[in-house]
């Protein structure tokens, strides 16, 4: 008689052991309860910040040492976030969530396309209760970064970034000068589109130099259109407005001549680094933002061959100026013990010394408190030419099903189909195809 | 009769102790299989049921998996306008790029097998491009093959191509950019060294007896070398053809699946959904799908190689 253990039977063991493995591997059950009762302050209170802004700067650090000298009694372990781009970082938190590992301070920018979606999810807590608690003032932000935090009626977060988006053509004045033209002045708004037209042309020399760039994510489309008197989408982020709205066809339509009809245009993936051919004298104007003309500023190195300016653009018929007002946030996370002690730490990050840093050490666009403009003007001049933008410009547009990602991605890649000087389309079809593509993205279920 | 009671007690006690070696040998033999087991089951096997299940569902890793039955094969097949364009991008990387691969490599190991001085330093200088982190790779490739600025570009106007292509920027052109790039890689890689040792690997009296027939150096090519070789190239193809089809990283770094979708692979499209878009379902699906498609390709490769492979001595 042979009774010892079988294969089949050692397997099945195997099985068994391994399945009882990862069933300990599932996330234990969230807490049950609200936020902490007063007490618990009071406790040794351990909280963890998982983000991935301002990493390797020093200025995370300097936020957790200046707020625990405060109070004694509170950890805050940092726990940075170091995906390939920003956007992986996202998968790699709401993987955390999954597995019941999130930190309780935490990061969901808007203008990620992520934000909803973890309020949808009840990955961040509403704070509105915790200002009222705190009597916070929340006059200390500008009131358009401030309006992105919040979402049906409830307050997410306080701002981190913020800016005016690709609201700007960054300029290299030396090719001006060569021109002998004069530089634009920065902040005039006097450059009309027919004129950039006529220098995408004029600066254009074939095998040398390209005249304007004009990259194909949404961040520019958006503001295309915008310039045009017209928006990709509609503010509920229901419909797209490119065969709807005159403007917005027109706005392709100019784009579309630039890059298809007269190819003075880079072809899509000509310029990776727009910035880089800047700074190497490879082209002239760059339609991108402020963060874009401080960041070529800052790199140059031979100013025979790169100066920095910028052409705002020209103010619309309704008065806004064209742009897309963008802006990040510092979030709780859902079923914690201690959001009162959070709270506190998120208005030290997002305070005056800790937004100030958050742009000058950790080099974040953080222009989003008025009391800290004098302070970045102080430091960079050019700080001073997007204050007009960020007063009178126009908020960003999510699509309503927060599908943040399939949007821009539609954007991208049919504008680069409608752009492609190698293997044109009619106008009308490409145009015809990227609507009908993003108007799929805004029609699908809610994320 | 007695006799042949105590033959069978002496045969059970026998038997008893060869249970009982046996016994302990499995245990031991097991105890030390159990850590690539609990692997196995737990981290290959256990996963890969799970997805199976989770390609029938929507699910978002946040929520709970909801049961759709076949909803996403459905979708898959009729209604992702990626899913055969991405599918079809994948065959033809893999389609060009592969043989070609195979092939380069196998003519620069009989290169670098060849008795010359100084073989150790051209056997390294055509391995260090395999040594090259993939994302310097595309760096140092995007600039070479840059549509104005790039020095290959100038080299084929100063040849007269008055028009050059435009490379990673031109969809024409993506995909064979991204060939030329995973064959800088490539050729000189693992696969190389896999070929020189299946050269090593030929008995020289093989090469000795065609000589004394009088074959030419080509004649030993293409009636020894290469009949020999077809184990090495079997392997080295269907090991390519996987790695061919499951191409992701160049695509991802150096043109993010573009421009127009140009160079958006099957596994692009599929991380795309799991990790961008969160239907993980749906991305499941689409796995269990190009498993099924990879694992059927490699078959019919193995079936394939009893007409074309030569095992020498068998």
């Amino acid at each position: 008689m042979r009774n010892h253990v079988s294969r089949r039977s050692f397997l099945q063991g195997a099985l068994a052991v391994s399945a009882g493995a990862l069933a300990a591997c599932v996330a234990p059950a969230a807490p049950e309860g609200d936020m902490a009762d007063e007490g618990a302050a009071m406790e040794p209170v351990h909280l963890r910040w998982d983000t991935f802004r301002g990493i390797g700067s020093g200025w995370n650090e300097e936020r957790i040492e200046t707020f625990t000298e405060m109070h004694s009694d509170v950890t805050i372990e940092l726990r940075p976030l170091a995906g390939s781009g920003q956007q992986d970082n996202y998968a790699k938190m709401y993987a955390a969530q999954a597995a019941g590992d999130l930190g309780e301070i935490i990061a969901f920018d808007p203008s990620h396309y992520h934000f909803w979606r973890a309020i949808n999810k009840d990955i961040i807590m509403p704070i509105d209760e915790l200002v009222a608690a705190d009597g916070t003032d929340l006059g200390q932000w500008f009131e358009h970064f401030l309006g992105l935090q919040y979402y049906q009626g409830q307050l997410y977060g306080f701002p981190s970034w913020g800016w005016a988006g690709f609201d700007t053509l960054v300029t290299n004045a030396v090719h001006f000068e060569e021109a002998g033209l004069d530089v634009p002045d920065p902040v005039a708004r006097d450059v009309s589109i027919d004129t950039i037209h006529e220098w995408a042309h004029s600066f254009y020399v074939e095998g040398e130099r390209f005249g304007l760039n004009i990259s194909h994510n949404e961040a520019t489309v958006v503001v295309l259109c915008r310039l045009f008197g017209s928006s990709l989408i509609n503010e509920d982020g229901t419909q797209c407005l490119l065969l709807d709205d005159p403007n917005a066809t027109e706005a392709m339509r100019w784009a579309y001549d630039l890059g298809v009809v007269d190819q003075v245009l880079p072809a899509p993936g000509d310029i990776d680094n727009a910035g880089g051919a800047l700074v190497a004298g490879l082209l002239t104007l760059n339609w991108c933002g402020s963060l874009c003309v401080r960041n070529f500023n800052n790199q140059i190195e031979d100013e025979g061959v790169a100066k920095a300016s910028q052409i705002l653009f020209p103010e619309r018929e309704d008065g806004r100026f064209p742009s897309q007002l963008r802006g990040g946030t510092w979030n709780l996370r859902t079923d914690q013990d201690h959001a009162d002690v959070g709270y506190q730490f998120l208005l030290h990050i997002a305070g005056h010394d800790g937004s100030l840093d958050f742009n000058l050490v950790a080099r974040n666009f953080a222009m989003v408190r008025p009391d800290v403009v004098d302070s970045l003007i102080e430091d960079d001049p050019i700080h001073e030419w997007f204050i007009s933008s960020l007063e009178n410009g126009i908020p960003a547009h999510a699509p309503a099903n927060s599908r943040g990602r399939e949007y821009t991605s539609a954007v991208q890649q049919w504008t680069d189909l409608l752009l492609d000087p190698n293997q044109p389309v009619e106008f009308e079809q490409g145009l015809q195809d990227l609507h009908d593509n993003i108007q799929a993205v805004l029609d699908m279920d809610p994320a | 009769m007695a006799t042949l009671t105590s033959r069978l007690r002496l045969s059970g006690v026998s038997e008893m102790l060869t249970t009982s070696r046996q016994r302990r040998e499995n245990f031991y033999g097991y105890l030390f299989l159990t850590p690539w087991l609990i692997g196995f089951f737990g981290l290959f096997i256990g996963p890969g049921l799970f997805s199976l299940y989770l390609s029938f569902t929507k699910y978002d890793v946040l929520s709970s998996p909801i049961w759709i039955g076949l909803e996403n094969y459905t979708k898959m097949f009729f209604e992702d306008p990626l899913f055969y364009t991405s599918l079809g991008r994948t065959f033809y990387y893999a389609g060009v790029g592969v043989p070609l691969g195979v092939v380069g490599s196998m003519f620069l190991a009989i290169l670098l097998n060849a008795k010359l001085r100084g073989l150790a330093t051209y056997r390294t200088l055509f391995f260090m491009p395999s040594l090259v982190p993939i994302v310097a790779s595309v760096v140092l490739w995007k600039w070479l093959l840059h549509a104005d600025f790039g020095i290959i570009n100038q080299w084929l106007m100063d040849l007269g191509w008055s028009d050059p292509p435009g490379w990673f920027g031109d969809r024409r052109w993506a995909i064979p950019s991204l060939i030329m790039m995973g064959l800088w890689q490539g050729l000189g890689g693992t696969r190389m060294i896999i070929f020189l040792a299946g050269l090593q690997g030929i008995p020289e009296s093989l090469y000795e007896a065609a000589s004394i027939d009088g074959a030419s150096p080509i004649h030993k090519l293409r009636h020894v070398t290469i009949p020999l070789l077809t184990p090495t190239i079997f392997f080295n193809m269907v090991l390519g053809i996987i790695g061919g089809l499951q191409v992701f990283t160049a695509a991802f770094v150096a043109t993010e699946g573009g421009p127009g979708f140009a160079t958006t692979f099957y596994s692009l499209h599929l991380y795309r959904h799991a990790f961008d878009y969160w239907n993980m379902g749906y991305a499941a699906s689409l796995a269990w799908f190009f498993a099924f498609v990879i694992v059927s390709l490699t078959i019919w490769q193995l079936r394939l190689s009893r007409r074309w492979v030569f095992y020498y001595g068998s």
